[in-house]
């Protein structure tokens, strides 16, 4: 059985699925207050018997920020609701449940809370010490003036907080046999996992052993490592007995990190021909009450994006990460590329609007004519032709005669460096291979045959993807960032080559039947130190019905995806982000009162798409070479942004109302003039 | 508290335990009867993850008791393939229409198209995409799932080795 | 998730689960299909020492024509009812309403008479069996009462179920000929409660209205029943002008409150909106027959 009959026979091995004898089971107590001081702890495990700070490794990571460190259980301070403070362990999860509920008293002195990021900015500062609530501050571009511009148009954007909700949630299982921590877990990056566990503990790299399980999506949620993943090491190595904790959705909603949450405060100025001056901006991150998530990096990840496809000649950009009394923010598909191609794009529509032009016709007065790096440091090929192709392929021109429509187009920024990492191991016939990005839910076994059965000439049927683990291959990166196919397919085609001159050395000429005999073993990092970035653009057609309600008709994606290695999977990857793309623009937002308490209370609250609110999606594909050895470009998260900026823009179309705000808010949908 | 003696037939093997009243059907199936295909996903009945068939009705197994199945019949994705190897065709259908990325809502899902498809067929998108949205997926965007379910109709009605569940007549006049 | 320890009984008779709620009093509950009742307790937002599980009571789940009405056993699943063709040819109103109730496997385990005793104000069928004049039969220690529907809600999870009673079945009148009705729900998907939802049955004679029966979901403390609009329907035709009046009528019957879901006045909006397509709707399925 391949992993795909396993999984459909119900045969997957995901976490929760370890069982193993004298198995403990973890269950945290958590705060119930956005920001409080801890009086008292009693019972359960504590700060007492784990000491200790995260450290922040994987996607977006950052490091030096000692002070802000999030503590694996709180001491004396909770900087958000749903903060480990304690933990509790019995044989069986709904005993460990009962103990979490009754088993621990905790005494909290409340405090007033800073739940709006941009309140934060002039807040007291969150802690002693602090001049302010800015965790990471700084300008891109250079500052610049344009006299009597004769247009400027300002505005103020909204990406609320999304819940990454995978459906299977963060989970772990740890081992302990007296000399090495082995544990199994839900994970993009076995790596980064034993990085995380090897620093926070203070354990030798040999000592600990990561393993990938089956991994039911992760969307950027299982690039890092999380306090409750220590408790549980530190339980297994203290109790010498297995560990498991699987997380509640509500645990997710409240304490993993989620994406987005991020302001966009943007000033555009051009001439009445449409040709943009210069931008200025403040980027504004809700990074949540500790540092360690991605919050820190998205501000000026943000902020390099925001010239977007075009040959703006001036920009400057204020990115700015601040304290609130949320969980730290961390990365969701897209992971600040959304957000930028929100902030940019509906600017450009309102200056299409505002000089009375067809949108595509000032994108194409701004294209980049050749290859371009704007002043806040992004890199552009040549956007016009890709641009022109666009519109012709989608056929922009038709579709907006017919009404509705929102095209938008970005710049993807796969997330290159350094490289990955791919290890081919021979042997008995059968072909295993390992990626140093561990896959969870892209499906890396389709193109990892397809590469194979190109590079090596043999049937993709003996190929075997394998899931990740840190002693089949020592060292890797992630699965995230839209790299896989660009870096781990580029170290696979490496090691692949290799292992032909391999055979070729010892045989005098390679043969398929000659590779299948032998035992061959061959590891390959693909160091790669630039960005990569290539173009997409999407169009979307709406309706809007009587209540208000808008219904996604025709979702178009046109993505320049070099060579495409495996047509399925390329048609999934679209498929799901597109579906992400309408869920952040429409359903999906994470909602805060004033006390920092969570509104949302349920998947189904947090707005995660079901089949019946989405269309079927088109993927054209615009050719193009990659000089990389496995020709692929990215593509992972681009359908999560051009799908939002596309379908606010055809919700602008449809409805004369101007989107700023993603969720939309359904009410103020239904303020649309043609209701009134 | 005291236990409970239920006796719940899962796959066609009568599993007799004691349990804690308060168990969940989903424990029931996986700690119990050891199958762990089926899911939790959300805890809060929206996912669907845990989607398996009560005497032929598609429910969510963590929103039901074990007590509650106590003499009932449970069908499982376990309980699908007709012998080791040999899938149903709907399984087999959402392999070869790439029904799955993660694959961690997979078996709720067929589980409740194999409902679905048993109750009714010549099933239009919308019936069908009405039908699985009590099933949350976030990787597929639905489609390959939707063209999966039609594609399965297609098998079913051209071949007639695989198991069939009885799905209770609607009751009523 | 996985909620606090309780003690089970499944009696097989209605009259051995009244003994054992009274037995037991507040401490006890009846579990239906527990739909509603066992997500509240695996959040740990309750907890119930006794449940009482109605499962194993055989004579309570069926749907059967009487003479004058339609009897629905309370254990009869919302999916059993929603495909029933004497419901799909005799209460279009019910099979809209119940296509709508939750999502197709929460029907599949859910029971008429658990949506309706749960008196949660988002429930849909209490709003459908006020517009069909429903009665429903209770039974107690002291033997079997009925109370109309429009009796029934009195609060939020208050209902005219005394501790230790039990909701039987509903009982559902058939409307004369030139009758029809329909349920619009607005929801923002799914997974989600209602922000309205409208049950509308109608009775015509040569385009007048005879008998209107209007109530609303997610409106107020309770499901509400809409007498003015009802009242003001009486005697007149369905003019686009009098359509419009009576959805003004049902708007004034509402009692939201600005929540996660909207404000007062988008919510009043949307039951406006959504009691002209009923209103119409019911119409069109009145003059069919």
């Amino acid at each position: 059985m391949d992993l795909t009959e396993k999984l459909v026979s119900g045969k997957g091995n995901f976490v929760d699925d370890i069982n193993m004898p004298g198995m403990l089971h973890l269950s945290f107590v958590r705060s119930p207050y956005a920001r409080a001081k801890i009086l008292r702890i009693k019972g359960g495990i504590t700060w007492k018997d784990v000491d200790l700070k995260m450290a922040s490794v994987g996607e977006g990571a950052t490091k030096g920020f000692e002070y802000l460190e999030h503590p694996v259980l709180a001491k004396d301070y909770v900087g958000y609701v749903g903060q480990p403070v304690a933990a509790v362990y019995a044989d069986s999860p709904y005993e460990a449940e009962d103990l979490a509920e009754t088993s621990v008293e905790v005494d909290y002195e409340p405090l007033k809370a800073i739940v709006d990021p941009e309140m934060s900015l002039t807040a007291e500062p969150m802690y002693p010490g602090l001049k302010s609530n800015l965790l990471a501050d700084k300008y891109l571009g250079a500052d610049f003036e344009i006299k009597d511009a004769p247009v400027i148009i300002e505005d103020r954007f909204v990406n609320h907080r999304i819940a990454t909700d995978p459906i299977e949630p963060r989970g772990i299982v740890a081992a302990y046999d007296g000399n090495r921590l082995t544990v199994w877990v839900s994970t993009q990056s076995v790596h980064s996992l034993k990085e995380g566990f090897c620093e926070i503990m203070h354990l030798e790299p040999e000592s600990v052993r990561v393993i990938q399980t089956d991994t039911g999506g992760a969307f950027g949620l299982k690039g890092g490592i999380y306090p409750e993943y220590i408790v549980a090491a530190y339980l297994a190595m203290r109790e010498k007995r297995p560990v498991k904790w699987i997380e509640t959705r509500r645990e997710h909603l409240l304490a993993s990190r989620p994406g987005r949450g991020v302001v966009g405060k943007m000033k555009l100025y051009a001439d009445r021909t449409g040709k943009i001056l210069g931008i200025k901006g403040d980027v504004i991150v809700d990074s949540g009450a500790f540092a360690g998530g991605s919050g820190e990096f998205s501000a000026r990840f943000i902020a390099m994006q925001l010239t977007g496809p075009y040959e703006i000649k001036n920009a400057y950009i204020h990115a700015m990460s601040v304290l609130t009394n949320k969980v730290p923010q961390g990365p969701y598909r897209g992971a600040g590329r959304p957000e930028a191609a929100f902030f940019i794009e509906r600017m450009v529509d309102r200056l299409a609007d505002e000089l009375e032009m067809d949108p595509v016709e000032i994108r194409l007065k701004n294209a980049t004519t050749a290859p371009y790096v704007s002043p806040t440091g992004l890199t552009v090929e040549a956007s016009k032709p890709f641009l022109e192709s666009a519109v012709k392929a989608m056929g922009y021109h038709d579709h907006v005669r017919k009404g509705n429509t929102g095209f938008g187009w970005f710049v993807l920024v796969p997330a290159t460096m350094p490289g990955e990492t791919a290890r081919i191991l021979v042997d008995g016939g059968t072909v295993k291979v390992w990626l140093g990005g561990n896959a969870h839910g892209q499906r890396h076994d389709l193109f990892v045959r397809s590469i194979l059965s190109d590079e090596l000439g043999i049937d993709p049927s003996v190929v075997e993807w394998q899931k990740g683990d840190t002693d089949q291959l020592e060292d890797g990166v992630g699965a995230w960032g839209s790299r896989s196919a660009m870096m781990g397919g580029s170290a696979l085609v490496e090691a692949a080559r290799k292992l032909r001159k391999e055979v070729e050395n010892k045989y005098g000429k390679y043969s398929p039947q000659k590779l299948l005999e032998g035992k061959w073993d061959s590891y390959e990092f693909f160091h790669y130190d630039k960005p990569y970035n290539n173009l997409g653009a999407n169009l979307i057609t709406v309706h809007q019905d009587d209540l208000g309600v808008i219904h996604v008709r025709e979702c178009i994606s046109y993505y320049d995806l070099g060579k495409v290695l495996n047509m399925d999977n390329v048609i999934g990857q679209n498929a799901g982000g597109c579906a992400e793309g309408i869920g952040q623009t429409l359903y999906e937002g994470l909602m805060f009162d004033e006390n920092g308490q969570m509104m949302t209370s349920s998947i189904a609250d947090a707005g995660v798409v079901t089949a019946d609110l989405v269309p079927r999606y088109k993927l054209l594909l615009h050719k193009s070479e990659s000089s990389l050895p496995s020709r692929a470009k990215g593509l992972g998260e681009a359908p999560t942004i051009g799908t939002p900026v596309a379908l606010a823009r055809a919700i602008e179309v449809a409805t004369g109302l101007r989107i700023r705000e993603t969720p939309i808010n359904p009410e103020y949908l239904l303020s649309a003039k043609k209701f009134h | 508290m005291s236990n409970l003696k239920v006796s719940i037939t899962v796959n066609g093997e009568r599993k007799e335990a004691e349990i804690e009243p308060r168990m969940l059907l989903v424990h029931f199936i996986r700690e119990v009867a050891g199958l762990t295909g089926t899911h939790v996903g959300c805890d809060t009945t929206n996912c669907g993850a845990c989607t398996v068939l009560l005497d032929g009705r598609a429910v969510k197994s963590c929103t039901v008791l074990a007590a509650q199945a106590n003499g009932k019949k449970v069908t499982t994705i376990e309980g699908l393939s007709k012998g080791e190897n040999k899938l149903h065709p709907v399984q087999k259908a959402f392999v070869d229409k790439h029904g799955l990325q993660c694959g961690f809502c997979t078996s709720g899902m067929i589980m409740t198209s194999f409902w679905l498809l048993n109750k009714k067929r010549k099933l239009s998108e919308e019936e069908i995409r009405e039908a699985i949205s009590g099933n949350l997926c976030r990787c597929t965007g639905y489609e390959s799932i939707v063209d999966s379910i039609q594609e399965a109709e297609r098998r079913m009605d051209e071949s007639e080795e695989y198991i069939e569940e009885e799905i209770p007549a609607r009751r009523g006049r | 998730m996985m909620p606090p320890a309780f003690e089970y009984m499944a009696p097989t008779d209605v009259d051995e689960a009244i003994d054992l709620l009274n037995r037991y009093g507040d401490d006890a509950k009846i579990l239906a299909g527990g739909q509603s009742l066992l997500p509240l307790l695996k959040s740990r937002i309750t907890s119930i020492p006794y449940l009482i599980s109605l499962s194993e009571v055989k004579d309570i789940s069926y749907i059967t024509d009487g003479k004058n009405s339609l009897k629905i056993g309370a254990m009869t699943l919302d999916a059993d009812l929603e495909y029933s063709p004497t419901v799909r040819k005799n209460f279009p109103i019910l099979s809209d309403a119940l296509g709508q109730l939750a999502d197709p496997l929460v029907r599949n385990m859910g029971t008429v008479g658990g949506n309706l005793s749960h008196g949660d104000p988002s429930n849909d069928l209490p709003s459908v069996m006020l517009a069909l004049d429903a009665t429903f039969k209770i039974r107690g220690k002291s033997g079997e009462r009925e109370v109309h529907s429009r009796d029934f809600y009195m609060d939020t999870f208050v209902t005219a179920l005394e501790h230790g009673e039990i909701l039987t079945e509903i009982s559902v009148p058939y409307w004369p000929a030139a009758s029809g009705g329909a349920y619009v729900k607005f929801r923002k998907g799914t997974w989600n409660f209602s922000v309205a939802g409208v049950a509308v049955q109608l009775q015509l004679d040569n385009e007048i209205v005879k008998k209107a029966g209007i109530a609303i979901t997610s409106m107020g403390p309770t499901a509400l029943k809409a007498s003015e609009a009802e009242n003001y329907l009486k005697g007149k035709k369905l003019t686009a002008e009098n359509v419009r009046h009576a959805a003004e009528l049902v708007v004034a019957a509402s009692q939201p409150s600005s929540d996660s879901y909207g404000s007062v006045e988008y919510k009043k909006e949307i039951l406006r909106r959504i009691s002209v397509q009923a209103i119409k709707k019911a119409q069109t399925r009145a003059e069919v027959k």
